[in-house]
């Protein structure tokens, strides 16, 4: 059993470092800023994993806190107000702001139940597209907000596609460890209760609604954290980003790669911003092959890559020979008894 | 506002409203027979508005005969959707999976649609057109003029959902299709088998969506953009209450008065107004205004 | 031996019907309190009831001298109430060792950036080979819950509310669906939890074997109302009790 996780953490760490290499060694201009967004957008499905697969709550939020995010880091470090604060400084208050709202607004809309809960978060993308879209002071109408800074940190500023691929890089893997550590603690677990059986959950004293309510703030944070690093990498914000088409597409990422599994969903995101790209000489069949794909991607492997790739590791692990390590003494039942 | 406005746009809020209400309905009866969200239930709206003007404009079929091969079509489309998205997927671990692939389906059926008609918007002619014009005829009852295909609108949406009520409440197999979609096993216990119960849900609930396609594709244009109109009649079925095909139904057409009377006052916030009535309604009553409390299967 | 809980004159009513009818009694530390009655006589309401899920209409649950009525359930699991199902009830989709660790999340109580920062406890693993052993079947803690057998899966739900060192458990039916071996070994475990942990048992059951073997003391209700307490003894002499539901029994 050790063996087999210590081979998937290997071939984790392996597949992760051979793409830090290739890619800058490969790719420029325009595809590099498309494995960026990828791994910006990685960092929105992170938090519907969060949501999703270790809560059980099919959530469309994620873009609207994202839309937060960006157009916070869009007002105060433009000069548009009038004043700026640092980029960085705008990076680590954007998702602290979005986290508190994200918070506020999941004590209202987590009382709601299961598919109640999934249309309000509809409501939600909803309402932010309508304002971003028209209200200008804030969101700067239909032609967005233009000539926003890059990152900067003291002197150092983020200004080539390279460097923001390093930083999305380090960012995202910060992220995705923060994740996949609070998957193993007592409030990952405490999710995945109120996800498989709220009953048990309660009576194993897990709060439901307040671990679905941090879940949210959360995935608020993240989303957040994405749209300032969005804001900030293309210089420009405008709203279409954020139309309701455009959540389905970050919960298609979420699920196609794995919706309970860190890095299934990190795959997943940048394969799907990326494949189209590589895809563009089918040109109008693009967009009909990728719905295809989704649905046949449900039908065959509803548990997204990495569903498929642990029981390619299990088969694996039969075939090696790996016995079962038994955890406790033999007894006097033990066999026989299991019917 | 003078009455003229104010008449024109309740009947205008209670026609899109009827339309709302189409789609809500089948949303609603798939959730209650198999416990799917159906994502996909305003792009099947838009394929009836496509299959209609390719009989009505294309094919130039008369009235008599278009509608019942508009409806045999609208059946085979459900029985091609159901087969190939809900019903390899019906046993999957994952509710979510089948959700996702309604998603998909989105995609593909905008995608198949473009490919044969294109991207560009289509003029469907009304029902009662203007032969000078070419436009919709209007009915002027004192110094008030109706458009004559927002009232066909409202009476076609108000009759087919009268049809599946009296199905369900009055004929035996409406009441075989309740019975099945409340407990599936008892009711392949006692010989209803569930293909048929299922696929005659997805049949009358697609079919409800498509006709609400053709009242639709004269008023605004036949376009993939119909498919929009979903997110208005989930707005509809959460005010009336989820799972009450009742509620949903008013709940639709309070939308769809909302929406007509928000354009008139602030038209660009048209969306945000309807989506804000909605979340305060999910925060202040989130049983709806007919719900009663449901476990909730999705 | 003191009580650990203590009902007071509890109602609950579902619509018209009267499902605990002015429930007064008391369990306590150190043995295993029988609940028997016949089917639909309101034990898993009253259960429920215990532990927070349904709220009583009126009265008091009172656990450790403390009233708890208006307590939510996750609240009263902190308190030391833990809890099993008639059906068992695990996260499908996490691994055994998951399953286990969030009822020992429970017993620590650590706050999230300790659990956070530290690493994965496993301190529960002497104190779980012991009651492995008398569950009577090896664990791989990696495999999924489902791997399980249904009567393994009950076994192990005792075992995981032991786990969240409970001052108190209910068990609902432990040994409904399992096999005499495993009967025995559901027992063993409900006894180590009386005896030797010395923690208040609530043991409903219809198997009469179980019930009389291994209870110091019985309620019998039936109606939502409690119509005897007293030892095994007492109640299999007890002619209302015979009459209502060991007579019924008998018949069968």
């Amino acid at each position: 059993m050790k063996i087999k996780k210590n081979l998937s953490k290997l071939f984790i760490l392996l597949s992760c470092i051979l793409f830090i290499v290739i890619v800058p060694m490969f790719f420029e201009g325009y595809s590099l800023m498309v494995i960026n967004l990828s791994l910006i957008y990685a960092i929105i499905t992170l938090g519907i994993s969060v949501m999703l697969g270790m809560g059980g709550q099919l959530s469309f939020a994620g873009l609207a806190f994202m839309g937060f995010g960006a157009y916070f880091v869009a007002n105060f470090c433009s000069g548009r107000l009038g004043f700026t604060i640092p980029t960085l400084l705008a990076l680590v208050l954007a998702p602290l702001f979005c986290g508190i709202v994200a918070f506020l607004l999941g004590l209202i809309l987590l009382k709601l139940k299961g598919t109640y809960f999934t249309f309000a978060t509809i409501a939600l993308v909803q309402v932010c597209f309508s304002f971003f879209t028209n209200y200008r002071p804030l969101f700067g109408g239909p032609d967005g907000i233009s000539e926003i800074p890059s990152l900067s940190v003291g002197s150092f500023t983020f200004s080539s596609y390279n460097q923001w691929f390093y930083l999305s890089v380090g960012i995202l893997a910060a992220v995705a460890i923060v994740v996949e550590r609070i998957r193993r603690t007592s409030f990952g677990r405490s999710l995945a209760s109120v996800r498989d059986n709220d009953m048990a959950a309660l009576t194993l004293g897990v709060n439901v609604y307040m671990s679905k309510v941090k879940a949210f703030a959360l995935s608020g944070v993240l989303g957040a954290l994405a749209g300032a690093m969005y804001a900030m990498q293309g210089n420009f914000v405008a709203s279409d980003l954020f139309a309701y088409n455009n959540a389905t597409q970050f919960i298609i990422m979420a699920m196609v790669g794995g919706v309970n599994n860190t890095f299934g969903c990190i795959v997943g995101s940048v394969l799907i911003t990326i494949l189209p790209e590589i895809f563009r000489s089918l040109e109008r069949f693009l967009q009909l092959f990728y719905g295809l794909a989704v649905i046949v991607l449900m039908v065959f492997m509803p548990m997204g890559m990495a569903g498929v790739g642990s029981q390619f590791a299990k088969k694996i692990k039969k075939i090696l020979g790996i016995n079962k390590l038994k955890r406790s003494a033999n007894s006097t039942h033990s066999k026989g008894v299991s019917k | 506002m003078g009455l003229n406005v104010i008449v024109t746009v309740l009947l205008n809020g209670f026609a899109m409203g009827m339309i709302y209400a189409l789609i809500a309905m089948g949303v609603i009866l798939l959730i209650r027979a198999i416990g799917v969200l159906n994502f996909a239930q305003g792009d099947l709206l838009m394929v009836g508005a496509y299959i209609t003007y390719a009989l009505q404009v294309d094919m130039k079929l008369p009235l008599w005969l278009m509608i019942p091969v508009a409806l045999l079509c609208f059946a085979a489309v459900a029985l091609i959707f159901m087969f190939s998205i809900y019903w390899p997927l019906r046993n999957a671990s994952y509710p979510a999976a089948i959700i996702i692939a309604t998603m998909g389906a989105s995609i593909v059926i905008k995608e198949i649609v473009m490919l044969i008609w294109g991207g560009l918007p289509l003029r469907m002619p009304p029902l009662f057109s203007n032969p000078e014009t070419g436009g919709g005829r209007l009915l002027t009852i004192g110094s008030v003029n109706l458009q004559w295909q927002l009232i066909i609108t409202g009476l076609v949406g108000a009759a087919a959902i009268g049809v599946v009520f009296f199905l369900f409440e009055h004929l035996y197999a409406g009441k075989m299709l309740q019975a099945a979609s409340q407990d599936k096993f008892a009711a392949e216990l006692i010989g209803i088998p569930t293909v048929i119960t299922t696929a005659a849900t997805y049949i009358i609930s697609i079919s409800l969506a498509c006709i609400g396609g053709y009242m639709v594709g004269p008023i605004f244009t036949v376009s993939v953009t119909l498919g929009n109109l979903l997110l208005r009649a989930f707005a509809g079925v959460i005010i009336g209450g989820l799972g009450n095909i009742k509620g949903a139904i008013i709940g639709s057409l309070i939308v769809g008065i909302i929406e007509a009377f928000a354009s008139v006052r602030i038209s660009t916030y048209k969306d945000a107004v309807i989506f804000l009535v909605l979340l305060v309604f999910l925060v202040v009553r989130p049983q709806g205004i007919f719900g009663e409390k449901i476990q909730d299967k999705a | 031996m003191s009580d650990i809980l203590r009902l007071e004159h509890v109602n609950k009513h579902f619509g018209g019907l009267h499902v605990s009818n002015d429930l007064t009694f008391s369990i306590k530390t150190g043995q295993v309190t029988g609940l028997i009655g016949p089917n639909g006589a309101g034990k898993t309401t009253l259960m429920n009831i215990i532990s927070g899920i349904y709220i009583q209409d009126s009265g008091q649950v009172i656990f450790d001298g403390k009233d708890i009525s208006q307590i939510p359930p996750y609240t009263r699991a902190r308190m030391g109430i833990g809890r099993t199902f008639q059906a068992p009830r695990f996260l499908q989709r996490s691994n055994i060792r998951d399953n286990l660790l969030i009822g020992s999340d429970l017993s620590e109580q650590k706050s999230f950036t300790k659990s956070f920062f530290t690493r994965q406890n496993m301190t529960f693993e002497e104190e779980l080979n012991r009651y492995m052993k008398v569950a009577g079947f090896d664990i791989d803690l990696e495999n999924d819950i489902t791997s399980l057998t249904y009567g393994q899966q009950k076994l192990l739900e005792i075992v995981r509310s032991l786990l969240s060192h409970p001052r108190m458990i209910l068990v609902d039916e432990p040994a409904a669906g399992l096999n005499n071996a495993e009967i025995e070994n559901a027992m063993a475990l409900i006894n180590i939890a009386a005896k030797e942990n010395g923690i208040g048992v609530l043991l409903i059951e219809h198997s009469m074997d179980m019930i009389m073997n291994i209870c110091k003391e019985i309620v019998v209700i039936n109606f939502g109302k409690v119509i005897a307490t007293g030892t095994p003894e007492e109640i299999s002499s007890n002619e209302e009790v015979i009459t209502a539901y060991l007579g019924k029994d008998a018949d069968d």
